[in-house]
């Protein structure tokens, strides 16, 4: 064993190269996939004109849009999403599967089925839709769709992450501090969740990062009030190329963002 | 004040494992529960603290009956086995989170020796440091029972044997049932006014430290506990002073009286034999006298373990040394010994058990 292991180093050195090499080597073409695409976006346009077009009225409004709905979808993927999380990491069995199966079903789910599905319950014709409409918050191409259909789509970021955070709390410690006198409702506040944060706060920037580059189940829900991704489309469509670009680079730098904040205050769950 | 704990007829049953039915009294007084991991001991504190609720039986304490009522409105302080700090504050944090005031933080941490610390955080504290603060902590709450998982298991052995010390003296001044629970046979006789022995969820036997170790009730207790020597005996003659019995070739005469049967295991712990000179004599008639060689010996600081055979090989005793005494006689494998056995040091328990 040893003589075969030997000779075999001596043939990895003949040659004049080791895997690491090799490894490093087919990942830096990746990697130069990933970066020299986003660099020639920055380079296409001159800093000058994407700083003016910045201030153009369906740029100004689609931003606007797409941050205020994917703020109320993260704030609303985090209000539902962490109890499930909870439940999620402190019980086990075939429900706690079968949930965690549905909860990672709009992942992969194509979103632009994730936006026909939506219809069929909040689209005209619906019944809910139709008693939205007649009560004045039509569920579809209004700021109320886009909000649904980022949800859909964001929200199992919240879940999956933060349950995974959750179980990273040693329950000893939660038994600890109720065996203090501390109700659940405290041990959660204080215990549970300052703990579990860092993660927490990762499923919620990966949901608001999603939310905000959500397009297809966006599309199919409401092409009204526009997001950033559909604006990117109708500038793509109507005027070429070259008028998708701002925001676009607004939307990378919304992205950018996001990882920052992933490898600053909340915990990469990458890492 | 005094409270009383009282456990009645407690079970509890795990998919392979089923725990009691156990019944148990502790009143003021510290009750060591002692047995191997697995047994049941810490299942028996996580039902005391509501953890984990019972199948059928109840929990009381002082009357009140704890059956259902959840971990946080029990008053029963728990010490876990690392400590269970909360890792994100401050081991004063960690104190007053559990204290009503915060003088109270202050008291504690002078009669655990943690005022030092307490502005450091729990990953930075060493392991005996730890459970001195989660043990200000659970303190701090004034608990009605107190609850020890292990504590002292993981410190490294000059560390445990402070600490143990200091307990010693901490739950004399308690005046609630505390429940200790360990693997350690030491730990266990220095800190328990009573033991409890457990084994597959049950318990063994109960009583003093003394009483237990040298009067175990059956095998298990008795090897458990450190008597090493349990052999195959058969009494031969019952008189007012006690029972003798015979080993192979050799009578001994023990103190014990009314001997069920005739079949019995005769115990003698390592430590309770003499071992001297072949050839010395001594005054002490009560003592049975046998002759040996030694086969094996091993140093383990501050004894040796001497195995002689006996009975020309057919039984091997073990027999703990001091280190004089092993010096004097200058022992060594095939060294000729005569073992004193003192009739008072010989339990015997009646086959089956």
């Amino acid at each position: 064993m040893t003589v075969d292991s030997e000779s075999n180093r001596s043939a990895t050195t003949a040659f004049g190269f080791d895997w690491l090499s090799v490894a490093l080597v087919l990942g830096g073409v990746l990697l130069l996939y990933y970066v020299v695409p986003l660099l020639s976006l920055f380079l296409s346009v001159p800093p000058g004109t994407v700083l003016s077009r910045l201030s153009d009225p369906t740029v100004v409004d689609s931003a606007t849009t797409s941050l205020l709905s994917a703020s109320i979808s993260t704030v609303v993927a985090t209000l539902f999403g962490l109890p499930l999380a909870y439940w999620l990491a402190r019980t086990d069995g075939l429900v706690t599967k079968v949930v965690l199966a549905v909860v990672v079903l709009p992942l992969v789910l194509p979103p632009t089925v994730g936006g026909i599905v939506l219809l069929t319950v909040f689209g005209p014709g619906s019944p809910l839709g139709d008693a939205a409409i007649a009560a004045g918050v039509p569920l579809t191409r209004s700021l109320a769709g886009v909000v649904l259909a980022q949800t859909f789509v964001a929200s199992p970021f919240v879940v999956v992450t933060a349950k995974a955070a959750f179980e990273g709390v040693d329950r000893t410690l939660e038994h600890a501090s109720r065996s203090l006198g501390k109700s659940r409702l405290a041990t959660a506040r204080h215990v549970t969740l300052p703990l579990a944060g860092p993660g927490i706060l990762a499923g919620v920037t990966l949901a608001f990062a999603r939310a905000i580059g959500e397009f297809g189940a966006t599309m199919m829900v409401a092409y009204y009030p526009r997001t950033m991704p559909v604006q990117i489309w109708v500038s793509f469509q109507s005027l070429g190329l070259d008028n998708a670009y701002p925001v676009a680079i607004l939307l990378v730098l919304v992205a950018a963002a996001a990882l920052l904040l992933l490898n600053t205050v909340a915990s990469n769950p990458w890492e | 004040m005094g409270m009383t704990l009282d456990l009645s007829r407690l079970r509890k049953a795990y998919g392979q494992f089923d725990f009691g039915p156990v019944d148990l009294t502790v009143d003021d007084e510290v009750l060591a529960v002692l047995g191997p991991s697995g047994s049941g001991k810490t299942t028996l504190l996580s039902l005391v603290a509501g953890i984990t609720s019972p199948d059928s039986g109840s929990i009381r304490l002082d009357g009140r009956d704890l059956t259902g009522v959840p971990l946080e409105e029990r008053r029963v302080g728990m010490v876990f086995q690392e400590g269970a700090l909360f890792p994100h504050m401050t081991a004063r944090e960690n104190i007053a989170y559990a204290a009503t005031d915060s003088d109270r933080v202050d008291d504690l941490a002078a009669v655990l020796e943690v005022t030092d610390i307490l502005d450091r955080t729990p990953p930075t504290l060493s392991g005996g440091e730890r459970q001195r603060v989660a043990l200000a902590r659970t303190l701090a709450t004034d608990p009605d029972v107190l609850l020890l998982d292990e504590p002292l298991s993981s410190l490294d052995a000059p560390i445990r044997t402070r600490l143990r010390d200091e307990l010693h003296s901490l739950f004399a001044s308690l005046t609630i049932p505390v429940l200790y629970v360990t693997h350690d046979q030491r730990t266990a006789t220095a800190l328990g006014d009573r033991l409890a022995i457990v084994r597959d969820g049950g318990i063994e036997q109960e009583g003093t430290p003394s009483a237990v170790l040298t009067r175990p009730t059956n095998r298990f207790v008795a090897r458990f506990t450190g008597t090493e020597n349990l052999f195959e005996g058969t009494v031969t003659d019952r008189s007012a002073d006690g029972a003798t019995v015979r080993l192979g070739d050799i009578h001994l005469r023990t103190t014990a009286a009314s001997v069920p049967s005739d079949d019995v295991t005769v115990c003698i712990h390592p430590s309770r034999v003499a071992v001297d000179a072949p050839y010395v004599t001594d005054g002490d008639t009560a003592a049975n006298t046998v002759t040996g060689t030694v086969t094996r010996w091993l140093n383990e600081g501050s004894e040796y373990r001497v195995d002689i055979d006996i009975n020309a090989g057919a039984h091997t005793l073990t027999a703990s040394v001091r280190p004089p005494t092993f010096e004097r006689l200058a022992l060594e494998n095939g060294s000729d010994v005569q073992v004193l056995v003192p009739a008072e040091s010989i339990h015997l328990i009646p086959d089956g058990e």
